[in-house]
C-alpha cells in the first residue's frame, strides 16, 4: 500500500516516511545526488591532499649506488619509505664530500665509472626541467641543454617554480657546478667531469596510488584514447566497442532465440518442464568460465567461442526465468479462455504468449544485464579482443588512467541500454500501468511523435484520403 | 437482519401470479440437468468430499441462484458445470448431452477479474467468436452490440486496467454472452464490488436476462442478492456439499429494490438463513466481553 501525497505542500512532506513516495522533484534531485555523491567522493579524495594520499610521487629520481631498485621521476613510493631514500642519498653525498677531502677522490672507483654516474646525476634534473618548460620532453637526454641548466641554476639566472628545487638541492647544484665549471663552462662529451658529483636529494609531492587516477586524468585519458588513431593495425576504440557489443548481443540473442521458446514450453506444459528443467537447473550451477577452454577447442579462434561463452552463461538461466514467468501467468485467464472456446493451441498462442510478454520483456532486460557480466571473461578466452584486451594491456603497464574510461564506458552502455528498454516498455505495452505512465513521459512523447509525424507527412502527400469521421456510423 | 415480524408469512405461500409463472417455467425444456453429482479431492490428509449426490435441473431462461455457507462446494459445482473440473461421480447434461471439458456453450463469469489485459474491451468481447475461427471484421459489429448492451460503448477501445471493477465485470458478461452460450455460469461475479455498484450490476443483469434467450446459474453468498435475482434458489449445505433445499422465490417479477421490505422477500431470506445458520436460530451472537469502561459511562 502506498500513500499518495497529492494535494499537499511539498515542503510539509517529510523526506523520510515509511513507504511514502517522494515528489517528482525530490525524486529527481535524489537521482542526481546518487550520481553526484560518488563523483564528489572521487574528486575529494583526488584533489584534497589531506584526504588519503598515502604515497609520494617523485619529481626527482632516487637512484643510489649499490641499490638495485631504481625510482625514477613519476614513480610513487609510500610516505613511510620516502624519508629512508632521502636520508640514504644524503648519507651518500656526505661520503662523497668526505672523499673529495680524502686522498682518494674517486673512492676506489675507476674514472670511467665516475664519469658514467656523473652523467646520470646530471640527467636527474631533466624531469624537473621538462615540467618547468626549460627543455622539451624530447630533450631528456640532451646533455648540453641540461648542462646549461645546471649552470643557470647555480648562477641564479634560472629560477624553477613548478616544481621548485628544494634549498638543499640548490646548494647541491651550486656545489656540483663548482666542480663542473673547473672542467668546462659548457658540455663537452670528450672532457666530462671525473670528480664524483653529489646526487640531488629526491623530491616529491603527496599523491594517491596509481590505481586511483583523478577525474581529470581519467577524462583526459578518455578523450585521448577515443580521439587518437590506433597504433598500426590495432583496432580503434570504436571498433573495440562494436566488437564487444557484438559478442554480448550475439550471445544474448542466440540464448533468447532458443531459450524463450524452450522456457515458454516448459512453463506451459508439465511435459517439457519435467523433461528440461532438472538438467537445466543442474547445468546452471557450473560456472560458464569453466567451459572456456572447451569452447575454444570446439569453436576455435575468433568470436565463436566468445559468443558461445555468453550463450552458456545466459541460456540456462534464461530458460528457467522464462519458464517461471510463464507459470506465473494468472490461471483464471487460461480458464476464462477455455470457457470462451479456446483450444490447446489457441491457449498457447492467444493467451499464454501475449499474457507473459510484458514480464518476458522485463526478464530479457535483466538477462541482458547478466550477459554483459560475461563480456570480460569471453573476451579473454582464445585470442584476447575488444575492450577487455585494451583494459588488460593498459592494466599490465599500470596505465590505470586508460583503464577507467573503458570500464566506465562499459557501464554506460549497459546502463543506457537498460534505461532505454525500460522507457520503451511502456510504449510497447500500452496496457500495463507503465504504459499509461509512459504516454505522459516527455521523452516517450517525443519518440511517439516521430512516427506520427511521418505518417501525417505521408498522408498529406497522398491526393485525398476519405475522412473516417464522415463514414456513416451505427445509429 | 433477523426478520421476526409478527405477521411473517410462509415463504412457500405464492400469489396466483407467481404460481402461474412457476408453472410456465417448469413447462420449459430443461437446459441443464445435474444428476447425482459428486466430487472428492485427494489431499495429503485424505480425501475431501466437496460435493455429494447433487441433483437439480435448470429450465430454459430460468435465473437460478446457488447459495450456501463458505466452503460448501459452490465454486466446485460451477467449475464442474463449466468443465474446468471433472466430477468424481454422477453426470452433467446440457440439453440432454453429457458435458466434457470447457466449451463456448457454457459462458462463465468469474469473481476475479479475468479480462485479457493486453486486449481492448472490444477485442476482449471478440475473443470467443474469434476462437471459432471467425474473422475479426465479421464479429466486430456484433461485439459492439454486446458492448452497447452492457452500456460501455464509450470504452470499447479502452484497456481493462483503465476500467473500474464494475465495468470490468460488465465487459466479462458481454464477453461471455458474445459466444451465445446456452447457459451463463456466474461465480460470485459481484463479490468484489462495493454495495452501490453491486446493486446497479444486479439490475443490469436482470435487464440483460429479461431481454435475451439466456439461462443463468448464479453463485452468491449474499441472501439479498439471491432473493432479488433468482427464480429459484438452490441452497447447499456443507460437509459434504449436498442440496439442502430448492426454494421457489415468491417475490413477483419484475423485481424492484423496494421489494426487499415486503413480507415474502423477508420470509424467503429468513428461511435461507435458517438453512445456512441453523445453530444461530434464536440466539444472539455475543462475544465474551468483560466490561472495560468506568461504571456509569454507558452508551446503551
Ligand atoms: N483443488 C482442491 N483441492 C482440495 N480441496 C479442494 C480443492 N478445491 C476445493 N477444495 C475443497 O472443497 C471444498 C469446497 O470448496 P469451494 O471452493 O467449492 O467452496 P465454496 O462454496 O465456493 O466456498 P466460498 O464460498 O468460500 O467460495 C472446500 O472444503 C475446499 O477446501
Ligand atoms: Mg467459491
Amino acid at each position: 500500500m502506498r500513500f499518495s501525497h497529492r494535494g499537499t505542500k511539498d515542503s510539509r512532506e517529510p523526506w523520510f516516511g515509511v513507504r511514502r513516495d517522494l515528489s517528482a522533484k525530490r525524486s529527481s534531485i535524489l537521482s542526481l545526488v546518487s550520481f553526484a555523491l560518488p563523483l564528489a567522493i572521487w574528486a575529494g579524495v583526488s584533489y584534497l591532499p589531506f584526504l588519503w594520499h598515502p604515497d609520494i610521487r617523485l619529481q626527482i629520481s632516487a637512484d643510489r649506488e649499490d641499490v638495485a631498485t631504481v625510482y625514477i621521476a613519476g614513480d610513487r613510493v609510500s610516505k613511510g619509505f620516502f624519508p629512508q631514500i632521502t636520508s640514504a642519498v644524503r648519507d651518500q653525498n656526505a661520503s662523497i664530500e668526505a672523499q673529495w677531502k680524502s686522498d682518494d677522490p674517486l673512492g676506489g672507483s675507476t674514472e670511467s665509472a665516475v664519469r658514467r654516474s656523473n652523467k646520470k646525476i646530471l640527467r636527474h634534473l631533466a624531469p624537473v626541467l621538462i615540467s618547468n618548460g626549460v627543455i622539451d620532453e624530447g630533450q631528456s637526454k640532451d646533455d648540453a641543454a641540461i648542462y646549461r641548466a645546471w649552470k643557470d641554476i647555480a648562477e641564479g639566472t634560472l629560477d624553477l617554480d613548478s616544481p621548485e628545487l628544494a634549498g638543499e638541492n640548490i646548494t647541491i647544484v651550486q656545489q656540483n657546478w663548482k666542480s663542473m665549471r673547473s672542467v668546462s663552462e659548457t658540455y663537452d662529451s670528450d672532457n666530462s667531469i671525473s670528480r664524483p658529483l653529489l646526487s640531488l636529494i629526491p623530491q616529491g609531492k603527496s599523491a594517491n596510488p596509481d590505481y586511483l587516477p583523478s577525474p581529470d586524468q581519467v577524462v583526459a585519458a578518455g578523450v585521448k584514447i577515443f580521439t587518437q588513431p590506433p597504433e598500426g593495425d590495432r583496432p580503434s576504440m570504436l571498433q573495440r566497442v562494436g566488437h564487444s557489443m557484438r559478442i554480448v548481443f550475439g550471445g544474448f540473442f542466440l540464448a533468447a532465440l532458443i531459450g524463450v521458446p524452450v522456457g515458454v514450453l516448459c512453463g506451459t506444459y508439465s511435459f517439457f518442464s519435467k523433461l528440461v528443467e532438472p538438467f537445466t537447473d543442474f547445468f546452471r550451477y557450473m560456472p560458464a568460465p569453466t567451459f572456456s577452454t572447451l569452447l575454444v577447442a570446439i569453436f576455435l579462434a575468433n568470436d565463436a567461442p566468445k559468443i558461445a561463452l555468453v550463450f552458456v552463461g545466459t541460456f540456462f538461466q534464461l530458460v528457467l526465468v522464462v519458464s517461471n514467468t510463464t507459470r506465473r501467468l494468472d490461471l483464471p485467464l487460461l480458464e476464462a479462455a477455455q470457457t470462451l472456446g479456446a483450444n490447446q493451441m489457441q491457449l498457447l498462442m492467444r493467451v499464454v504468449i501475449p499474457g507473459i510478454l510484458p514480464n518476458l520483456y522485463n526478464d530479457l532486460r535483466i538477462l541482458l544485464g547478466w550477459a554483459w557480466t560475461w563480456l570480460v571473461i569471453a573476451e579473454l578466452i582464445g585470442v584476447k579482443s575488444g575492450l577487455t584486451e585494451f583494459i588488460e594491456t593498459q592494466g599490465r603497464f599500470r596505465n590505470f588512467d586508460m583503464v577507467y574510461p573503458v570500464i566506465i564506458l562499459i557501464g554506460l552502455i549497459g546502463f543506457f541500454t537498460d534505461q532505454i528498454l525500460a522507457l520503451l516498455r511502456g510504449v510497447v505495452f500500452p496496457y500495463t500501468d507503465e504504459g499509461s505512465a509512459a504516454s505522459a513521459n516527455p521523452v516517450i512523447k517525443a519518440l511517439l511523435f516521430l512516427p506520427r509525424w511521418f505518417k501525417d507527412a505521408a498522408e498529406q502527400r497522398l491526393p485525398h484520403l476519405p475522412d473516417k469521421s464522415t463514414h456513416p456510423t451505427r445509429a | 437482519m433477523k426478520p421476526s415480524l409478527p405477521d411473517a408469512i410462509d415463504y412457500r405461500e405464492q400469489s396466483p401470479e407467481v404460481q402461474e409463472r412457476f408453472s410456465r417455467l417448469k413447462e420449459r425444456p430443461v437446459v441443464l440437468s445435474v444428476e447425482g453429482l459428486g466430487k472428492t479431492f485427494p489431499t495429503p490428509g485424505g480425501e475431501v468430499t466437496a460435493l455429494k449426490g447433487v441433483d437439480f435441473e435448470v429450465f430454459r431462461r430460468e435465473f437460478m441462484c446457488v447459495i450456501g455457507p463458505s466452503g460448501c462446494g459452490k465454486s466446485t459445482l460451477i467449475r464442474i458445470l463449466a468443465g474446468l473440473e471433472t466430477e468424481s461421480g454422477g453426470q452433467v447434461l446440457l440439453d440432454g448431452n453429457p458435458v466434457a471439458g470447457p466449451g463456448p456453450d457454457r459462458g462463465m463469469v468469474f469473481q476475479s477479474y479475468t479480462l485479457f489485459p493486453w486486449l481492448t474491451v472490444k477485442q476482449n468481447v471478440m475473443f470467443g467468436p474469434k476462437m471459432e475461427g471467425k474473422s475479426g471484421s465479421s464479429v466486430e459489429g456484433e461485439a459492439r452490440q454486446w458492448i452497447d448492451l452492457v452500456g460501455l460503448s464509450q470504452f470499447e477501445n479502452s484497456y481493462p486496467h483503465q476500467l473500474s471493477g464494475g465495468m470490468k465485470q460488465r465487459v466479462a458478461i458481454a464477453r461471455a454472452l458474445a459466444n451465445r452460450p446456452r447457459i451463463l455460469l456466474m461465480d460470485e461475479p459481484f463479490g468484489a464490488l462495493d454495495a452501490q455498484t453491486r446493486a446497479q450490476m444486479q439490475s443490469y443483469l436482470l435487464q440483460i436476462w429479461r431481454n435475451l434467450d439466456i439461462t443463468i446459474l448464479f453463485i452468491t453468498h449474499d441472501l439479498d442478492e439471491a432473493v432479488f435475482l433468482a427464480d429459484r434458489i438452490l441452497v447447499l449445505k456443507a460437509n459434504p456439499g449436498e442440496v439442502d433445499e430448492i426454494i421457489e422465490v415468491p417475490v413477483p417479477r419484475p423485481r424492484r429494490l423496494d421489494q426487499s421490505i415486503e413480507p415474502e422477500f423477508i420470509a424467503t431470506k429468513h428461511r435461507i438463513n435458517q438453512l445456512i445458520h441453523p445453530e444461530s436460530e434464536g440466539k444472539e451472537d455475543t462475544l465474551p466481553f468483560a466490561r472495560m469502561t468506568v461504571e456509569g459511562d454507558d452508551v446503551e
